[in-house]
Order: C-alpha cells, then structure tokens, then sequence
C-alpha cells in the first residue's frame, strides 16, 4: 500500500503546515511517512507544496501519482492536474486551511484524537480545533487503505533537525552561519532549542566572518561550527585553504542547492561533490560525509566532530535541498559517537608554512616536513574512517546488478528497488573514499548510476580512486531541480538490468 | 614560551616604524604580566602585510591569520572565552580594504577586543600599491598616472560605525604603551589608528611638526559631534592641516558577548524529539 497527499497553496497560507500536522498525524497512527516540501524564492503567494507519502512498509521517498490533493487556492489544482487520475481526490473550498487536515484524517479513518493532540503542540489551538472538528464532520467519503500493523514510530524529523540534533548530541558550541537557503533550516533550528543546549547560534555580517569567527572560537578549544549553501561556501573557502594549513577542526555543514551561481535558490542538486573535495587553493586533507536520510545525518555528524577533533581538520557534512527540508521516519536510535576536543586555551597557529612556535618560515626542509605530514595525516584518517561504515549495501546482496549513489537519493533508490534483482551500493565517506568500494565495484557484473547532477560527479570519484568507469547509458541523472519519484527511478533501473 | 618575544629574528627594514609599535605592545604586556597576567589570558591575531609580522615576534597564544579576517577571528575567541584579553592587528590594507566590511560590523557589535591597525598608508610587502588611506596624487608601479581617488578617513567612519572607542597615534614606543593601557582599561570595541610611515615607499609628510594632542587640547572625547569636528581636521590627502592624536571618542555599552551570553529564550514549541 503507498499512498501519495499533496497539500498545495500560496507561500504564507500554511500548506507547510497542514502537511506537517497531517504528516504527524499518519505518523501516530502507524504509518510510514515520508514529506518533501517544493517552495518558490518569495514570501507570499506563487505556488507552494507538499508531497506526503504514507504506507504500511518503510518509504523514503515520493511517488508520481496523486491519491488525495489538497488545494488551498485554484492555482494548485491548475499546477498538478494533470498528475490527477480518475481515482484521485481533491480537496478544495474550505474556509481554513485546518479543516483541509479535519477531512483528511475521515477520509484515511484516522481517529480525530491524534489531531486534536498534533494541535495541541501548536498556537492557535482554539481556533484550529474548530476548524478541523468542522472539517472532518464534513468529509463523509472513506478511503479504506490498509492499517499499519507496527506501533507509532519513535523520529520523524527533517534533514535539518538531524543535523542541528546531531551536531547538539555531539558538543557542538558554537554554530555560525549567515542565512543562505536550503542551509537556514539548521539555523533556525539552533536558533529555537538554544536554551536546551550548552551552545550558541551567532549570526554575523557574512559566511566569511561566520567561519573566521568560528575558527577564532576553535582556537580557544571551542566545538565549532558553520553552515551555508553553495555560495556561501564558496566564500568560506579561502577560510578552508587557511584551516588546512593552520590545523584547525571544524565542522562545515553544506547544504546544496541549484546552481552554478544564484541557480535556482529553493531547489535541490548534488552538483557540489566536486566542490566540497577540492575547494581551497593547495594540498590538505578533508573528510567529506554526505548522509541519505536524518539518521544518518545524526550519527555522521558526530563522527565528522570526532574526526576532525581529532587530526585537527575541516569535516564537510554534504546535504542537499531534498535532505534538507524532508521529513523521514525511522525507529532506531542513532549512534552518537562521543568526540575528545583536542585543542586548550595556549596554543598558537599560523596560515604560514611554520616553525614549531609558529612563526612564518620559507625554510625548504620545514614545508616539505609539514607537507608530508598533511598526507600522513590523510593515511591515517582513512584508516581511521575504515572505522565507521563509509559505505553501505541494501537490497539483494548476491546481485549481479549493483546501483551506485550517494546523499538525498538514497530515499528514491531504496523504494525504487524493493522486490527488483539488484543491490545498492550507498557511498557515504566520499573523502577519503574506502578503498573496500573498489572491490564492491569489482565484483559486480552491471553498474548503475543514480546522480542528482549533470556531470555524474560520483562516477568522476569512483573512477579517480577505483579506477572502475561507469558506461554512460547506465548513468541516470536528473538535473531539472527536483528530487527523483521512486515509481520513474523504477522504470529507468529496469531498462538498465541485466 | 617564557619570554614575551619568541626567538625570531625580526625582517623589517631597518629603522622601521613597526619595531616601535613591537617595543610598545611588548612594554605594555611585559608589565601585564608583571602585574599577574598570564600569557594565557591572551589571545592576538594578525592578518597578512608587515604589521602582520608582529604575530612572529610575540610568544602569546593565537592565530596569524589571513589578510583582512583578524576581526571576526578575534570575535570568535572573545565569544568562546569571554575572559581572554584580545589583541588584534592588521595593517591599512587588511583593515580598510579587505576587511572593511568586518571592520564596520566589529564597531557596531562592540565585542570587548583591542584593535590596532598599523597605517602606513600603503601596501608595503606586496612593493608599494595604494591601500584606501593612501593620498591622491601617489605614484607606484601599478598607478603610473597617480591616486586619482580620495583616501577614506577612518576616524569617520569608525564614529559613524558606533566605536565605542576611537583613538590615533603615532607609532611611538611610549605612545602605542600608553593607548593599550587607556584601551584595555575601555570595556568594549577599541580601534586604535597607529600612523606609522614606511620608510621605503611612503615617507611622513612631516607628520612630527603637524600633530597635537587631543587629551591636552581639551578635546571633550564624550561628545560624538566634537570627535567629528576632530576627525574631520586631517583628511589623510593634506600635506599641510594639523593631525589630531589621542582619544577621539569614548562611550560604555554592553558588549557584544555579554549580548551573546544571556541565556536563550525558550522556545515555545518543545518537541520531544529533542529531549530523547
């Protein structure tokens, strides 16, 4: 059973929000959920959405057909009808957009007391209440889906609130950064749970004060972060160059969004892979991590601070807009590893090349001995990553067919090759990459590539450090902005199966 | 690290007005530590230029960092550890090209950090280029027709910024010894303008016989109107106007880590989530 809900409405009229209640909703019931979020570069009006899909058995990601919308104005049914089939159901004309959420819990026969909880959580509770009581006496149609057999899960959260939890739950002190979307979410969720943490949100002029601010508090012995997008990043590396030789850890959180250049703001991309490696001008080594979903983010998060506390570098957690600003449920606790700080108040650091008091030195045999020790250091961090799993395998393991991807695709690839004859090999430590990945690659008869880029950035990686190519007719890449529906991934794998 | 200096061995030219502005910081903080400090208690940062050779000279605990980003780096180790006593330093270029825009915001958030820009009025590592304070009319390699914009007055815009503490002075051992006194007794932002001739690209326009001092002169270093009339007498372009040296202005306002310290308010939504 999957069924796909999509709230649509102007930007301001709270189609994010009737998702998010609706989505809790299913959540409490049982249901597997997953929410992605389409919004436009404004502040009121235009033409928002929400995709919300639902079922019995665990889903990642969205479908291309539409079972129930839900239309806050006449522009969200021009929008998506032509996704519209016979079966499919459209809410529209209601006074508030809360009774939209009163409705469609009578139409999945979804008890009213868990909605009347959702908006207890939330302002408004008054009003809301009336609106919804109004809206699922109204609704009269049922339509008899399949109930989850397993209990409420535990997390149901966003891209963005994994990062902010997870960088929390690893000591995080300080957390810089300049508003920049898809990154800001992970700003504004500091900015709220500050006073139940030991940290602090600091926004300054630019991202490159943020991460100079940052690296000022690193030097103090202070957990720090910074967060951006692509631009933003682009700003900080200089910054990045200087850290690499300095030695300094911190962790970077880079959010991508459509580009190059402004792009499209609002929209998702994973076409910062290459930037997010070999950004900033000589040679330092870097750890880039790109997680597939909250969890991972969390639990990445907390190794990217152990890694880089502990040789003194910058760690990269690579996300995008989809990962951002989806909401994705799951069970299982996340691992926290727990990160030693290793730098006290005293310490003296320079952007030169540099003698043991650091002050600047142009002495040949000095820079070749720190330059050997940066990729001694790269040796070690890569034994030292072998630790932790730098990558994944899901679905059928013997498989002759093995798909490839990384990051926010992982939501589309895992629901797409349920109950198909291959595996999925999730790269997840892109710098340094595990050398075990090439004999994953080895072993298997037909690779196939997922990328959400124009360049197929990955299969660049994995040729660099593996030296395994992906033929170009098994690269499927989507570079238009939008995430991939698991049911049009389904049919572009099987063309590709052996 | 026993001693102030490190064992360095210092590369400005001969003569050069920077050896004085060493003397006075190390003057200033050999008696710090006298009194009690420790080398500890400190943090400085240095940007990219000749003044940033400082950072090599002194043995305190801190970062030569890259041109034009001493400010926030500065904020950063403030925020992180409120009681460090910071000291930053940047030359004219670092403070008023590349980093200008950290400058005007520094002065505004009035962190508690002591910043000593040193003015030559010219970028002397990189052979002699105009800096932003550098005089109309000033010929080098890259402008064989000569300045042709004006230079910015720094005093003004620090006023205009909202510096909580203003000052000039001349890069005069007993001088720079005696405004790190009056500037770390100054709880809050202070910008402190050393002019300090360099003696191979851009000699004093007989500075010594057109400076007088502020504090002497009765100047009311409260009021924000006086410290532009002051500001406003020497324009960095004249070869000829008096230069007022000493404290233009100085006002108490809560610094910006005091800001940044208060604990958050709570937020209204609490999810469980973040509890577990």
């Amino acid at each position: 059973m999957r069924c796909n809900i999509i709230c649509g409405g102007p930007a301001g009229q709270g189609p994010n929000f009737l998702a998010r209640i609706i989505s809790q909703g299913l959540v409490k019931e049982g249901y597997f959920v997953f929410c992605s979020r389409e919004y436009e570069s404004r502040i009121r009006g235009g033409h928002n959405y929400n995709t919300i899909t639902f079922s019995d058995k665990p889903i990642n990601s969205n479908a291309s057909e539409i079972d129930i919308l839900v239309t806050l104005d006449n522009l969200s049914l021009e929008f998506h009808k032509t996704r519209l089939n016979k079966n499919s159901i459209v809410l529209k004309e209601e006074q508030e957009n809360i009774s939209f959420a009163g409705r469609v819990f009578k139409l999945l026969e979804i008890d009213f007391s868990i909605l009347d909880n959702e908006l207890k959580k939330y302002g408004n509770y008054k009003e809301n209440i009336e609106e919804a009581k109004k809206g699922y006496a109204k609704e009269t149609r049922k339509l008899s889906l399949r109930k989850p057999t397993s209990k409420n899960k535990n997390y149901f959260m966003s891209g963005s609130e994994a990062v902010a939890l997870g960088a929390c739950k690893s000591g995080m002190e300080f957390y810089y950064s300049y508003p920049m979307t898809p990154a800001t979410a992970v700003l504004f969720e500091l900015a709220q749970k500050e006073s139940m943490f030991n940290y602090k949100t600091i926004e300054l002029e630019s991202e490159i004060a943020s991460i100079n601010a940052a690296v000022g508090s690193a030097i103090t012995g202070a957990k720090a972060m910074v967060g951006t997008a692509g631009g933003g990043f682009d700003l900080m590396t200089e910054t990045l160059s200087m850290i690499g030789m300095a030695e300094i850890p911190l962790v970077i959180y880079l959010a991508q969004r459509t580009g190059p250049g402004t792009g499209a703001a609002t929209l998702t991309s994973q076409a910062d892979l290459h930037a997010a490696r070999h950004s900033g001008h000589g040679e330092f080594p870097r750890v880039v991590v790109a997680p597939g979903d909250p969890k991972e983010a969390i639990e990445k998060i907390s190794e990217l601070f152990y890694l880089t506390q502990k040789y003194r570098i910058a760690g990269i957690l690579l996300s995008d807009k989809h990962l951002a600003e989806s909401f994705y449920c799951f069970d299982e606790r996340p691992k926290i590893i727990t990160s030693k700080k290793s730098i006290r108040q005293g310490e003296r650091f320079s952007s030169y090349m540099s003698d043991n008091q650091k002050s600047s030195t142009q002495e040949p045999k000095i820079i070749e001995k720190i330059s050997e020790e940066k990729i001694n250091k790269s040796k070690f961090l890569a034994k030292e990553s072998d630790k932790f799993e730098t990558f994944k395998i899901h679905g059928k393991k013997d498989s002759k067919n093995i798909i490839v991807g990384w990051g926010s695709t992982k939501g589309a690839i895992l629901d797409a090759i349920a109950g198909l004859d291959c595996k999925f090999l999730q790269v997840l430590y892109i710098e340094p990459l595990s050398q075990k990945i090439k004999s994953e690659l080895s072993k298997a008869k037909n690779i196939i590539l997922v990328e959400n880029n124009s360049t197929s950035q990955l299969s660049e990686v994995l040729a660099e450090k593996t030296g395994v190519i992906i033929e170009e007719k098994n690269k499927i890449l989507k570079y238009d902005g939008y995430p991939f529906m698991s049911d049009i991934l389904v049919s572009e794998i099987k063309k590709r199966l052996k | 690290m026993t001693g102030i200096r490190t064992n360095a061995i210092p590369s400005w030219c001969p003569g050069c007005f920077n050896f004085q502005i060493l003397a006075g910081v190390q003057n200033f903080l050999d008696k710090q530590l006298k009194s009690g400090k420790k080398k500890q208690d400190f943090g400085i940062a240095a940007g990219i230029g000749c003044h940033a050779k400082i950072f090599d000279y002194l043995s305190l605990p801190g970062i030569n960092t890259l041109h034009g980003r001493v400010l926030p780096t500065c904020i950063g180790m403030k925020l992180a550890n409120p009681k460090l006593n910071i000291l930053g330093f940047s030359g004219d270029g670092d403070a008023y090209s590349e980093g200008m825009e950290h400058l005007v915001h520094a002065a505004r958030y009035n962190p508690d950090i002591k910043y000593i820009v040193h003015d030559n009025q010219v970028f002397a590592l990189t052979l002699g280029e105009p800096t932003p304070t550098t005089e109309q009319g000033f010929v080098d390699k890259t402008n064989p027709s000569g300045v042709q914009v004006p230079p910015i007055n720094p005093i003004k815009i620090m006023l205009g910024a909202g510096a909580t503490f203003v000052a000039r002075i001349f890069a005069n051992a007993a001088q720079v010894q005696e405004i790190l006194t009056e500037a770390f007794s100054h709880k809050g932002f202070a910008f402190i303008e050393i002019l300090q001739p360099c003696l191979v690209f851009h000699s004093d326009k007989g500075y010594d016989s057109r400076f007088y001092n502020l504090q002497k002169s009765g100047h009311n270093k409260s009021s924000i109107s006086a410290a532009f009339a002051k500001a406003e007498e020497f324009d960095y372009n004249s070869s000829s106007s008096k230069i007022p040296l000493g404290i233009f202005y100085q006002e108490k306002r809560k610094t910006f880590e005091e800001i940044k310290s208060k604990k958050a308010m709570k937020s209204k939504i609490l999810e469980e989530l973040w509890q577990k």
